[in-house]
């Protein structure tokens, strides 16, 4: 096995690795305390309740009805936001492990070209793909660029295989409530 | 209440889909689906396999540059349109119309393709 190929599949390792480790860290801090399971609970079922009652509203409905649905929303961002609290203890356990970690890696792997990618990337990728490598072969592939190719694809997948990924109709309202005005 | 439960299975069982697990009901066509968020699952674990598949051919093969990537974007989408259109015959307003379908699990798929493409072209061309 020459060094490059084991040093791609060193990374998937770590991908795959780093990703159990931020939702075992997640699951200590978060996933298994009563308030997230309740909170969770709650926001996916007023989430549900909120898509259904808006896909049967009508142009003439209310002015009743509409102000019942604000209300659930306000209701409903509410308690996205109390769940967002009670991650944000994970998020900086996990931050601050996998900053260590990512320097750590960045040294070990630094200079290496760890992957041969079987394209050339766009040049604002190029950044990133090529990042800290030798030459002007841009199919040359840094640890960073794997890494977070890796990270992507395989994080969901364990959040989703594990039962961890909140359902759609949650994250759909809390993208809702973010980007709705008057918010903070 | 049971009786319309009765119903339900008898009907499953006259289109020829059962009520068994979700993935019987993926293989069959025009099977019912109650909870949207089941099928939805089903068309995003359908793109990650054709995501790992396509990977796997593509590095062996090779098919480098844009093409391959382009190439892998129609297949994706194309398949899974015929899947829940022509196989599955579902209403796609039901699901927030055509595009919502087609964006369901589509970035991590394609995230997915990239690694196994990548580690299928480096190790069996470049050694």
């Amino acid at each position: 096995m020459s060094t490059m190929f084991a040093d791609t599949i060193l990374i998937v390792f770590i991908s795959v690795c780093t990703a159990l480790l931020a939702e075992g860290i997640t699951w200590v801090l978060v996933y298994r305390t009563e308030k997230y399971k309740r909170l969770k609970a709650e926001v996916e079922k007023q989430s549900k309740k909120l898509e259904k009652k808006k896909e049967t509203i009508t142009e003439s409905a209310g002015r009743q009805q509409k102000k019942k649905i604000e209300r659930q929303e306000e209701k409903l961002k509410n308690n996205n936001r109390d769940l967002s609290m009670v991650r944000m203890k994970s998020m900086f356990a996990i931050g601050f492990c996998f900053t260590a970690l990512m320097g750590m890696f960045n040294s070990i792997f630094d200079g290496r070209v760890v992957a041969k990618l079987p394209f050339v990337p766009l040049s604002y990728i190029q950044g990133l793909s090529h990042r800290n490598l030798l030459g002007e072969d841009y199919t040359d592939c840094s640890f960073i660029f794997l890494y977070i190719l890796c990270t992507m694809s395989i994080r969901q997948n364990i959040q989703k295989m594990l039962g961890l990924a909140p359902s759609r109709a949650a994250t759909k309202q809390a993208g809702v409530a973010s980007i709705s005005p008057g918010s903070d | 209440m049971t009786n319309s439960s009765k119903r339900k299975e008898e009907i499953h069982l006259v289109n020829g889909g059962v009520k068994q697990s979700t993935w019987s009901k993926a293989f069959n066509s025009n099977a019912v689906w109650e909870e949207k968020d089941e099928f939805l699952d089903v068309i995003y674990w359908i793109r990650q396999i054709i995501a790992v598949i396509l990977g796997v051919i593509w590095g062996v093969a090779p098919l480098k540059g844009f093409l391959g990537i382009a190439i892998f974007c129609i297949i994706n989408a194309g398949v899974l349109y015929v899947y829940f259109s022509s196989f599955q015959q579902i209403d796609e307003e039901e699901y927030g119309g055509t595009w919502e379908l087609t964006k369901e699990g589509f970035m991590t798929s394609f995230a997915l393709f990239l690694v196994v493409w990548i580690i299928f072209y480096t190790a069996l061309h470049y050694d």
